[in-house]
């Protein structure tokens, strides 16, 4: 029997596995992918110098694998307003809830200033500037975690790089396929922070039915080898996994935050749009659990609840209140048991996969 | 280069102006590492922004039918192939 898990995104990376880390810890992103998975690096937020930083610093590490790094290209943009602007039109109803909820947790001040960073892809001018560094510095893949990278395919490609779209939907999918992406990742809602509506066993098979040759990579919820095996019997050639990586051995991620992960399963997650406007999962805390309750006033649109909620996050970080204290989290969570080394995740749910694969075929793979 | 030397170029496409459009848009979160989606629906004014070279083509969306709740203006900008076109006319 063929190898299932030597599917085309292997041969399209020449990785051993076909199993991608998103994370936002270089450390992590080393790990799996000198265990023969792949990693992409989660840099909406850094800046030039930062991204070319980080670049070089994996390179250094590596042995001449590939990796990716992760951009958020904005694929809508408001008229602008200035932070001032913005802070005086949040309506003071929403206002007073936030203040109760402060009052009533005993939320901290934040120990500092709001850290709204300007970075991240906010508008198209420091988008581009953070693709021009991707460019470059040669990154082997440029993925784009929101809108269409079809715009710099043609020079990515002539540079000999890689392009891949994270898409919602289905004809999100189409249009970046036949735009001549190299991989489409389908992203469902069981995914932590903030994802499309459509489930992922839904999204998955529904654009490996139009991707042809173009691989399809399955997100949300993939946490498990078994996980693995189905997304591949979906029509994907492979898995884009995130949550799984938070509470690795490796993770830079808090210790309180990591421990809430480790113990917490699909029913303690929380999706809604009240950490930043938009529809996000995250780990169910006071915060999330106040706004969904009757009596609480309307969520305000992005980027004013953001503004509203950055004064309870930050300040539950600060002072490292794991009562208060949230991580995006994705359904797949109740399966992130113990703190492994990344390593071994990566053997873990090769492992598993092949078992399950045996399973269903009554052969080894 | 800084972000604000890039170069953004307007230009009008009446062969768009009045088409009605979706937009799947969407963008970064301050404050966070993440991205939030959001869906419009409303009519191309026509006029477009060229970002940078190769060109980054957004149009202007107006009198939108369907924004996220509160959402506080009547036009967003949306990147060229996040827009489908829902008109008769769409092809």
């Amino acid at each position: 029997m063929k190898n299932p898990l030597q599917t085309k995104l292997c041969d399209l990376l020449g990785i051993e596995f076909p199993i991608i880390a998103f994370t936002h810890c270089k450390d992590v992103a080393v790990a799996v992918i000198n265990a023969g998975g792949f990693a992409v690096l989660g840099e909406a937020m850094h800046t030039p110098e930062q991204i070319a930083a980080d670049a070089k610093w994996i390179r250094d590490r590596v042995e001449g694998r590939p990796f990716g790094i992760d951009l958020v290209l904005p694929a809508s943009v408001p008229p602008a307003d200035t932070l001032e602007q913005l802070m005086e039109k949040i309506p003071q109803a929403q206002r007073d809830f936030a203040q109760q909820i402060k009052e009533k947790y005993d939320v901290p001040d934040p120990k500092g200033p709001i850290a709204l960073h300007q970075w991240g892809g906010l508008n198209q001018a420091i988008a581009r500037a953070q693709l021009e560094v991707l460019l470059d510095e040669r990154v082997p893949v440029i993925a784009s975690g929101l809108g269409s990278p079809a715009f710099i395919l043609e020079r990515a490609h002539q540079l000999g790089l890689k392009v891949f779209g994270l898409v919602g939907k289905t004809r999100q999918a189409k249009r970046q396929i036949d735009a001549g992406v190299d991989a489409v990742i389908a992203q469902g809602y069981d995914a932590a922070g903030h994802t499309g509506a459509m489930g992922t066993f839904s999204i998955v098979a529904e654009v490996a039915s139009i991707a042809g040759d173009t691989p399809v990579i399955a997100a949300g919820g993939v946490t498990t080898g078994r996980h693995l095996a189905a997304a591949l019997c979906l029509g994907a050639a492979g898995v884009w996994t995130g949550t799984r990586w938070l509470a690795s051995r490796e993770s830079d991620l808090d210790m309180i935050l990591k421990e809430k992960l480790l113990a917490a399963s699909a029913d303690d997650t929380s999706y809604s749009t009240c950490i930043s406007g938009m529809t996000m999962r995250v780990l169910a805390c006071p915060w999330t659990e106040e706004w969904k309750k009757p009596g609480a006033p309307d969520v305000l649109p992005a980027p004013y609840q953001m503004l509203l909620s950055s004064d309870y996050l930050q300040g539950a970080n600060d002072h490292r209140r794991a009562d208060l204290m949230t991580e995006a989290a994705g359904q797949g969570v109740g399966f992130v048991t113990e703190m492994k080394p990344a390593r071994q995740i990566v053997f873990d749910m090769v492992e598993e996969a092949l078992a399950t694969f045996d399973e269903l075929t009554g052969e080894p793979a | 280069m800084p972000p604000d030397a890039i170069s953004a170029r307007p230009g009008f496409d009446a062969t768009l102006a009045g088409r009605r459009a979706e937009c799947d848009g969407g963008s970064a979160i301050p404050g966070t590492r993440y991205a939030g989606r959001e869906e419009f629906t409303g009519t191309l004014s026509g006029e477009y922004v060229d970002h940078g070279d190769p060109p980054w083509r957004w149009y202007r969306l107006c009198d939108l039918e369907r924004k996220p709740p509160g959402y506080p203006a009547d036009s967003v900008w949306c990147e060229a192939q996040s827009l489908f076109l829902i008109d008769a006319a769409a092809p």
